[in-house]
C-alpha cells in the first residue's frame, strides 16, 4: 500500500535525522503535543522554527557586520536563536549556537564567524531533511488504524 | 502523564517573547488543561498582576524586550504575590541562581518536558486540593 510505503519512508527519514544527530528526544516532545485537535502540530511549530530563525539568523548577521567586537550583543542574538533550536530538538544547529557562545564569551571574532557560518549550514541542512519528513508525511495522509482485509 | 492533571483548570501566565517557544510552552500547558494568558514582556507580566489577574502558574523566561524575567519576579513578589508559583526558564542553565534569588520558586533549563512540568502542575494541585480540606 502507497501509505504504508511513504509512512515507512517517514519514519525511516525520521531515524535516520535522529541517528546523525539532527534531531535529539525534544522533536518526539513536540509531536507528541500531537492530537485530534492540533494532527499538524509538529509542521506547525517547525515551520514557525524555520521562518523564526531566518530572522533571528538575519539579525545576528546585521549585528556582527554593524557592531564588530560586540560579544554581548552578538550572544544576546545567538541565545534566542538556541532557545528556539532547543525547543524542537535541532540538536546540531544548538550544539553550533553553543559553539558561537562560547566565542563571544572568549571574546574570538575569528570563531565567532567560524560558528556563525556552521550554524547557518545547519539551517539549510535540517530545513530541507525536515520539509522532505512533512512532504511524506503529508502524502501518506493521516495516521490509519490497521484493519482486517477479506470478507467474514 | 497529563492524565494526573486533568480536571485541574489552573491560570498560567506564559512570559515569554520568543514565537517558536510561545507555541511549543502553550501547548504543553494547554495539554495540562491550563488556561493561558501569554505576556511578551516582564512589564506586561507585572501589569497582569497589577491589573488584578490571578496565576496558579508562571512559566518567565529569563531574557526579554523592556523587563526581563528576573526584574519581573522580584516586582511580582513586591506586590505581594507570594502564592503564585513561578518557575524561571532559560537556555542558561547559570540563570538559576539568580532567578531563585529573585523569588522564583524553581527554575527550569530549557527545554521544558512534560515529565519536568507535569510534576510541577500535579504540585500545585495537590497543595490546592489540600487547602480545600
Amino acid at each position: 500500500m502507497e501509505y504504508a510505503n511513504l509512512r515507512r519512508q517517514a519514519a525511516s527519514l525520521k531515524r535516520s535525522l535522529f541517528d546523525q544527530g539532527y534531531l535529539d528526544e525534544q522533536f518526539c516532545q513536540v509531536e507528541d503535543l500531537q492530537d485530534e485537535a492540533s494532527p499538524n502540530f509538529a509542521e506547525e511549530v517547525v515551520s514557525l522554527f524555520f521562518k523564526d530563525s531566518a530572522r533571528l539568523v538575519a539579525n545576528i548577521e546585521q549585528a556582527m557586520e554593524k557592531y564588530p567586537g560586540d560579544f554581548n550583543r552578538w550572544d544576546a542574538h545567538m541565545q534566542q536563536l538556541k532557545g528556539s533550536c532547543f525547543s524542537i530538538g535541532a540538536s546540531k544547529m544548538s550544539n553550533e549556537c553553543t559553539s558561537f557562545r562560547n566565542s563571544c564569551a572568549e571574546e574570538n571574532a575569528e570563531g565567532c564567524r567560524r560558528s556563525f557560518q556552521k550554524v547557518k549550514r545547519e539551517h539549510a541542512i535540517l530545513r530541507q531533511k525536515l520539509e522532505s519528513y512533512f512532504q511524506l508525511l503529508r502524502q501518506a495522509g493521516p495516521a490509519r488504524t490497521a484493519t482486517r482485509s477479506g470478507g467474514k | 502523564m497529563a492524565s494526573n492533571a486533568q480536571g485541574s483548570h489552573m491560570k498560567a501566565l506564559l512570559v515569554e517573547d520568543a514565537a517558536v517557544e510561545t507555541l511549543f510552552h502553550s501547548a504543553i500547558l494547554h495539554m495540562f488543561h491550563c488556561e493561558t494568558t501569554v505576556a511578551k514582556t516582564g512589564k506586561e507580566a507585572v501589569d497582569l498582576f497589577l491589573e488584578g489577574k490571578k496565576f496558579d502558574i508562571v512559566l518567565c523566561e529569563k531574557e526579554m524586550p523592556v523587563m526581563n524575567g528576573l526584574e519581573a519576579v522580584e516586582k511580582i513578589r513586591a506586590i505581594g504575590e507570594t502564592d503564585v508559583k513561578i518557575v524561571g526558564v532559560s537556555v542558561d542553565c547559570n540563570a538559576m541562581e539568580a532567578f531563585m534569588s529573585a523569588g522564583a520558586d524553581v527554575f527550569v533549563p530549557k527545554p521544558i518536558t512534560l515529565d519536568v512540568l507535569s510534576a510541577i502542575i500535579q504540585e500545585i494541585i495537590n497543595k490546592k486540593n489540600n487547602a480545600m480540606v
